[in-house]
């Protein structure tokens, strides 16, 4: 059987050494960590676009580097369906030009995607003829994403696709993103700095700092570490995503799984019977020993406390973490609160409580 | 206008057109080289292709003179055949190729070095070879500063003069170019029609630098 995705890397950049090992038989794979951790630079080596890169690279039983082999395939070769953070779309060419030029690695016969279908999934064809330097941000990245997809590739590397976007634009992106994935089921690696955004669109992730993997595994469990979720916004980002069951007075219900329905405010653009995934902070939940009486907050959920993490010595600005379990137990909610109401609660593992939190909390990442 | 003035003009206009048709390849090639490679020599080739820029054009001439009489390095005796190029209107096309390689790498590697690198990169992923990469991305995409450099490097031969009237001579109706037609009128006090080759003169330059500005300018508007 054959790897899908194998790398032992050591790649130089300017101010230290981008060393990552990492070996998934997964679909959507996602980089995370902050800006100049490496993530690019990881990026470009696997594109081929990197001088002195060393180790090994296999994707879908090809071997694209073996340092000790000498083996290096040219990018031409490596079947990559790279998206840059500023797409980088060819100038002098319009939109179909650039999705030509993307399309003429992939032979005649093989050819998977033709230009003219991508352009209709990403509900880009009425742009077909504008010329790409006139196309907006938004625009922009998705034919950047139209044109690596007409290469017919191995592997689709993304970077921070939705990074220069405003709020409501990612929105709208994001849901192709998602449809790119079940449309096409090509294998992607994923970069962000969004911890929603990751969670959402992948299956397992790699945590990269200073160009060191720090953590790996399921994206919903690595994202609300509590010794990790500290570094993130908010003390930790938690995603519920579900399907909308109900709007009524600019609430929707939103059932995450059979029995277990949260209230999220409505802004436009839910709609009843499609899915949807909502942002909520770690800082924005309140913890309650009981069902407090008299609420205005429109959630309360039962949980179990599943690790209390206080904060150590070498972070002194930094929340208490305590992640909890929802539901059946397959969902891991972290929370951040005081260290001393960490204290006056008594909070421990296996004790029960009530995750507190507004509607109004949960912001929308994107409905699809 | 005198016919010894058309005929002047229309020898100038040929002389100018071959030198650039036979500069444009090696100027082109050149500046792509000096943009994008590090090559070991680099500097040397740089000072080199330069050097014709502050040379007196007599010098440039002096020295091709010498490389092409019969005992030089390319003269009758040492190649075994005439290149028949001295005292000839393909001698001057020589000189003025000569004198005007300098702007043509200058301004082509200007064109090359104002194309994104990561845009080629990109090309490269997509499956384009290094060849297919520089036809169907960096050629286009520089297309206009190297029309300009076209432009400048027909211009420069245009009026060439020191170069030409040592390898050429200044043979009235067979090597006497614009520039050289405008000397002799002077040296024998024809004054009106000196001026009038230099009016036509005047009228093609600022035709020529106009067409480099805008070329320039609308690559760099593109961007």
């Amino acid at each position: 059987m054959s790897v899908r995705f194998a790398i032992d890397l050591a790649v130089p950049c300017e101010h230290f050494e981008v060393a990552v090992e990492w070996r998934s038989e997964r679909r959507a794979l996602g980089l995370f960590g902050p800006s100049g951790a490496g993530k690019t630079t990881l990026l470009e080596a696997l594109a081929g676009l990197r001088r002195g890169v060393r180790g090994r690279i296999e994707v879908g039983g090809r071997v694209w580097l073996d340092s000790t082999r000498g083996i290096r395939l040219p990018p031409e070769r490596r079947g990559v369906g790279y998206v840059p953070q500023e797409g980088l779309l060819f100038p002098h060419l319009d939109v179909l030009g650039n999705l030509r030029l993307g399309a003429a690695r992939a032979g005649a016969g093989e050819r998977r995607l033709v230009p003219e279908r991508v352009l209709e999934v990403l509900e880009l064809a009425p742009l077909a003829r504008r010329p790409a330097r006139e196309l907006s941000g938004g625009e922009r990245q998705r034919v950047a994403l139209a044109r690596a997809l007409c290469s017919s590739p191995g592997l689709l590397l993304l970077d921070e696709p939705l990074a220069s976007l405003d709020l409501p634009l990612r929105r709208r992106i994001l849901p192709h993103l998602l449809r790119v994935r079940e449309e096409f089921g090509i294998p992607t690696l994923h970069v962000s700095h969004d911890a929603a955004e990751a969670t959402l669109l992948c299956e397992e992730i790699c945590v990269l700092e200073r160009g060191r993997v720090v953590a790996r595994g399921a994206p919903g469990e690595v994202l609300t570490d509590p010794e990790r979720s500290a570094a993130l916004d908010g003390g930790g980002v938690n995603l519920l995503e579900g399907r909308v069951t109900a709007i009524a007075e600019s609430l929707a219900r939103l059932e995450l799984e059979p029995g277990l329905v949260i209230e999220v405010a409505d802004e436009g653009g839910l709609e009843p019977g499609r899915r949807a995934a909502f942002e909520l902070r770690a800082s924005d939940i309140l913890l309650a020993l009981g069902r407090p009486p008299g609420l205005s907050a429109q959630n309360v959920l039962p949980a179990t406390v599943e690790a209390v993490h206080l904060p150590g010595a070498g972070e002194p600005h930094a929340p208490a973490r305590v992640t909890a379990r929802l539901g059946a137990g397959s969902r891991r909610i972290v929370v951040a609160v005081s260290p001393r109401a960490c204290r006056e609660l008594a909070l421990a593992p296996a004790a029960p409580i009530h995750l507190v939190f507004k509607a109004q909390g949960c912001r929308l990442v994107a409905s699809f | 206008m005198s016919e010894a003035a058309s005929t002047a003009l229309l020898l100038s206009a040929r002389v100018a057109f071959w030198a650039t048709l036979a500069i444009l390849p090696p100027g082109i090639a050149l500046g792509w080289l000096l943009a994008r490679r590090e090559v070991p020599g680099k500097a040397l080739i740089e000072t080199l292709t330069a050097l014709p820029l502050v040379l007196p054009p007599t010098a440039v001439g002096y020295l091709l003179l010498r490389l092409l009489a019969r005992d030089g390095p390319l003269g009758a005796r040492t190649l075994g055949f005439d290149l028949d190029l001295l005292l000839t209107w393909k001698g001057a096309v020589l000189a003025a190729a000569v004198m005007a390689l300098p702007l043509v790498v200058r301004t082509a590697r200007v064109a090359f070095e104002e194309v994104d690198p990561r845009l080629e990169g990109m090309a490269r992923t997509l499956g384009l070879g290094p060849v297919a990469t520089f036809g169907r991305v960096t050629l286009p995409l520089a297309r206009r500063g190297l029309a300009a450099a076209a432009v400048l490097g027909f211009s420069r031969a245009l009026g060439e003069f020191g170069a030409t009237i040592i390898v050429a001579g200044n043979i009235p109706g067979r090597t006497q170019t614009l520039a050289l037609a405008i000397f002799s009128d002077m040296q024998v006090g024809r004054d009106r029609e000196a001026m009038a080759l230099v009016g036509v003169t005047v009228a093609l330059a600022f035709a020529a630098l106009w067409l480099v500005e805008s070329l320039l300018r609308k690559g760099r508007a593109r961007r």
